[in-house]
């Protein structure tokens, strides 16, 4: 009998990469990962994935670590590049006219039915593993402890550029009025800390691609974008490994 | 010297007629160039030549009936706006997605966006500070 007995802790992992969608779909619908295939696919191993991104890839979240946790999705097809966003952003926050805190790319699409573009916002990231921030210095960049957002104390840059070639994102220009870099902080001392519950961008977007909202609440419409299955949620240039904490989305 | 004379008649009368048929051209034709609305967003492109000519429309598809014939004369009105179109008004006229793409979907079809009109006006981007 004791031939018979499978030792589950001497089982090689098989490997995931054959297991088909429709069976990790029924999984994931369960509220769960499978992690393992062993013993020829008649044994998974599986966790629970409640709580966590499917955005990052191989990265998931284990846990979002701030609260709120500002977060903003993007769907992009709605995207016409009016640039009211920016607009809004520039008299908000006093971007002067040679610099930015958002921008939108514009990528051709050839082979597209009627439509041969589509247009990409793209800000600071408010990455969870901020590269600019492991760079800084003099700490003139630092990510706010209480809800991510990666902040900027001009008086303690000195102009040094070192974060804006670590960021991956190109999310950062140098004010020369400050004499300091410049960025997105998610509207935090212009409008957030006063209140306001949307980002300029958000606010102006006339098409509803900028989604603004914290992660860290289920009931917020970013966290139940982020965290539905059936749709296709990505984040640029993971490969950087950074955690974006802005999302992609269709639809 | 007749024949100098003959000569020169026939070019006037050929000159003459090319310029008839000149004036005739632009009383019935259509403009060749992009019209790109500024208003209420900037960068939607119309075509005529790709209406005319791959879609196969008449001038009196749309003129004076859906639109003006002066250009851009619809983003004067206020309610030249996307409510407007998925009411079946302006573009929404055809952009149903029954006659042609529902105005509703593939919007960067139209919308060529602040890049888009800068391209086709020959604006350069501003230089982004610091890199």
């Amino acid at each position: 009998m004791n031939k018979m007995k499978l030792k589950l802790d001497k089982l090689i992992n098989e490997g995931v990469e054959n297991l088909s969608v429709e069976e990790r779909r029924g999984f994931l619908k369960m509220g769960l990962v499978v992690t393992g295939v062993f013993a020829g696919g008649s044994l998974l191993s599986v966790t629970s994935n409640v709580d966590k991104a499917f955005a990052s890839a191989n990265q998931f979240a284990e846990k979002y670590p701030y609260k709120p946790h500002y977060s903003m999705i993007m769907h992009i097809d709605r995207c016409i590049d009016c640039e009211l966003c920016k607009a809004a952003c520039a008299e908000t926050n006093k971007v002067p006219n040679y610099g930015f805190r958002t921008q939108i790319l514009e990528r051709p699409i050839p082979d597209g039915i009627d439509q041969k573009r589509e247009f990409l916002p793209v800000l600071c990231n408010h990455c969870n593993v901020a590269q600019c921030t492991r760079v800084c210095p003099t700490k003139a960049t630092y990510k706010n402890q209480q809800n991510g957002i990666v902040m900027m104390d001009t008086s303690k840059c000195i102009g040094c550029l070192s974060c804006q070639l670590a960021c991956p994102y190109n999310a950062r220009y140098f004010n020369e009025e400050k004499w300091a870099v410049d960025k997105c902080n998610f509207c935090f001392d212009t409008r957030l800390s006063k209140g306001e519950k949307l980002t300029a961008c958000s606010d102006a977007c006339p098409a509803g691609v900028r989604v603004f909202g914290d992660l860290s609440n289920q009931r917020d419409r970013v966290y139940k974008e982020v965290h539905t299955v059936s749709r296709t949620v990505w984040v640029l240039r993971p490969e950087a490994g950074t955690k974006p904490n802005v999302f992609y989305t269709r639809g | 010297m007749k024949r100098i004379t003959l000569l020169i008649i026939t070019a006037l009368a050929a000159m003459l007629a090319f310029s008839a048929g000149l004036v005739a051209a632009s009383d019935d034709g259509y403009p060749d160039y992009d019209i790109i609305y500024t208003e209420p967003v900037v960068g939607v492109v119309f075509s005529h030549t790709f209406h005319v000519e791959e879609a196969g429309m008449d001038c009196d598809s749309c003129h004076d009936g859906v639109f003006e014939m002066e250009a851009q004369a619809a983003q004067a009105q206020p309610d030249y706006n996307m409510l407007a179109l998925s009411e079946g008004r302006y573009c929404g006229v055809c952009h149903d997605g029954d006659t042609a793409f529902d105005s509703n979907s593939r919007c960067a079809s139209c919308h060529i966006g602040v890049i888009g009109y800068n391209r086709a006006n020959g604006i350069e981007e501003a230089a982004h500070g610091g890199h």
